[in-house]
């Protein structure tokens, strides 16, 4: 749901299969902000079954009754971003974790941006009223990942020097790049923006190594302006 | 934070014994949502206070920790939503530990709904859809049961929780009341409505004892007043409707 970019989007719905995906979206890491249901309704809705799921009213508004049997009827499962330990908090108080789980393994499409990315992996590092920490996520894939590459430096920084102290080898994204696994392979990387990079970031020998990743821009190539 | 009624927010000020008391608003069973934190700052930001909130979900650019931001307040006023997501939330962010360390502090603990009844051993809380008993932080004893007036369909599933003993006795509260308690021990009721009430029940060999108990009326509000009828709420509602529409 990037503004004015529906690249990644879109290839998130080409990942579906029906022409009419069942779309799902979990605003939960944003406290189910009103704003962002309704961004991704305007952003979904015409091509999509698009519903949403709100932990946080649960007894007024999205889906009523048994969400998890919705979720694992669902083509493609959307986390928002937003807080990464509130998203968890509240996802194993209503046991998401276990119901997210069972979604993976029969195929439903399961994506997101920031703390919606950070979520799937072992580990993950965030940053919220302090210096950034680890955080253990669902442990779909058992890497750790790290979002907001190139748009937050000290986050480089940290999360190079966290995988030399220990934390477990992974992959972290630029702004717009999506890692795009298969099972636990990381089968592509894409992106919405032409300069977006990605890394696997691991120790080898004494050292952090960070090693670019292809990455295959979305968008139509258009040919470099020669600067003046 | 009631509308267009102070009379609990003020008393929760002066327990401090402050001149200028540091009040921390929680919304987060709510999610932290704007409307609720604009509330609390439209009420407490005139008022003889420093008043803040802390966001469990947006980033507001602050870089004190959680621990130094409650370590500075005088008052914590925990907002209404989902029991079970602020309960969840508060342990995840391992926020629990420090405000149990506030309240063995002296920090005066506060809250609506949700927020109210997180301080006791437990609650009945609509978090899943239908009301349901759950535990709470366990700091006061006994168990806490909310909108015993507005939400009618919560009083018979704790008495039936209590009555089973899956819940403690404790306080079922109509709004507007609030439930005052010095360290653990009740102290008394107070209210901003006129006619709101309280009520203790205990499971004593199975019978539930009910009793009820009268609140201290606070403030402005007229006293000897009647409550206002069915139709006049009616009336303000529209009133209300038709304000907000501008």
């Amino acid at each position: 749901m990037e503004a004015g970019n529906p690249l990644l989007d879109d290839y998130v719905l080409s990942l579906a299969g029906p022409a009419r995906p069942r779309v799902c979206f979990l605003p939960t890491a944003s406290g189910d902000a009103d704003h962002y249901v309704v961004r991704f309704y305007r952003q979904f809705a015409s091509r999509c079954d698009a519903s949403h799921v709100s932990l946080f009213r649960r007894d007024r508004e999205g889906v009523e009754g048994d969400f998890a049997a919705h979720l694992l009827s669902q083509d493609v499962i959307y986390v928002g971003g937003g807080n990464l330990v509130s998203l968890l908090g509240t996802w194993r108080a209503h046991g998401l974790h276990a119901v997210l789980r069972r979604a993976w393994r029969q195929g439903v499409v399961l994506c997101g941006p920031s703390a919606g990315s950070l979520c799937w992996f072992a580990e993950a590092l965030t940053a919220f009223h302090s210096a950034p920490y680890r955080v253990q996520g669902l442990g779909l894939l058992p890497y750790s990942n790290c979002v907001h590459y190139d748009a937050e430096p000290a986050r480089r920084a940290e999360y190079r020097r966290f995988v030399g102290d220990g934390m477990r080898p992974g992959f972290a994204a630029d702004d717009g790049a999506a890692l795009h696994f298969r099972g636990k392979e990381l089968a592509r990387v894409v992106s919405s923006r032409p300069r977006s990079r990605a890394y696997r970031v691991e120790p080898i020998g004494d050292e952090v190594v960070e090693t670019p990743l292809d990455v295959e821009y979305l968008g139509a190539r258009v040919p470099e302006l020669a600067s003046a | 934070m009631e509308p267009d009624n102070p009379a609990l927010d003020d008393f929760v000020l002066m327990l401090t014994g402050a001149r200028e008391p540091r009040i921390l608003f929680l919304p987060t069973a709510s999610g932290d949502p704007t409307a609720q934190i604009n509330a609390f700052r439209a009420r407490f930001g005139g008022r003889a206070c420093v008043a803040e909130q802390l966001s469990l979900f947006h980033l507001d650019g602050s870089t004190r920790t959680l621990e130094e931001v409650v370590r500075e307040q005088d008052v914590i006023y925990a907002g209404g939503g989902s029991l079970r997501n602020l309960l969840a939330i508060w342990r995840a962010h391992a926020l629990e530990r420090l405000l149990i360390e506030a309240w063995e502090r002296g920090t005066v603990l506060a809250g609506i709904s949700a927020g109210a009844m997180c301080w006791f051993e437990g609650g009945v809380t609509k978090s899943s859809g239908p009301p349901e008993p759950i535990a709470g932080l366990g700091l006061l004893p006994g168990s806490l049961s909310v909108h015993a007036d507005g939400e009618p369909e919560r009083l018979p599933v704790w008495l039936d929780a209590v009555a089973r003993g899956k819940l403690p006795g404790g306080w079922a509260a109509d709004d507007g009341v609030g439930l005052l308690f010095r360290g653990r021990r009740f102290e008394r009721a107070v209210s901003s409505r006129p006619g709101a009430a309280a009520l203790r029940v205990d499971a004593v060999e199975g019978e539930l004892v009910r009793q009820r108990i009268e609140p201290e009326l606070l403030g402005a509000a007229p006293l000897g007043l009647p409550p206002p009828g069915d139709d006049i709420l009616e009336l303000r509602a529209v009133q209300r409707a038709r304000q907000s529409r501008g």
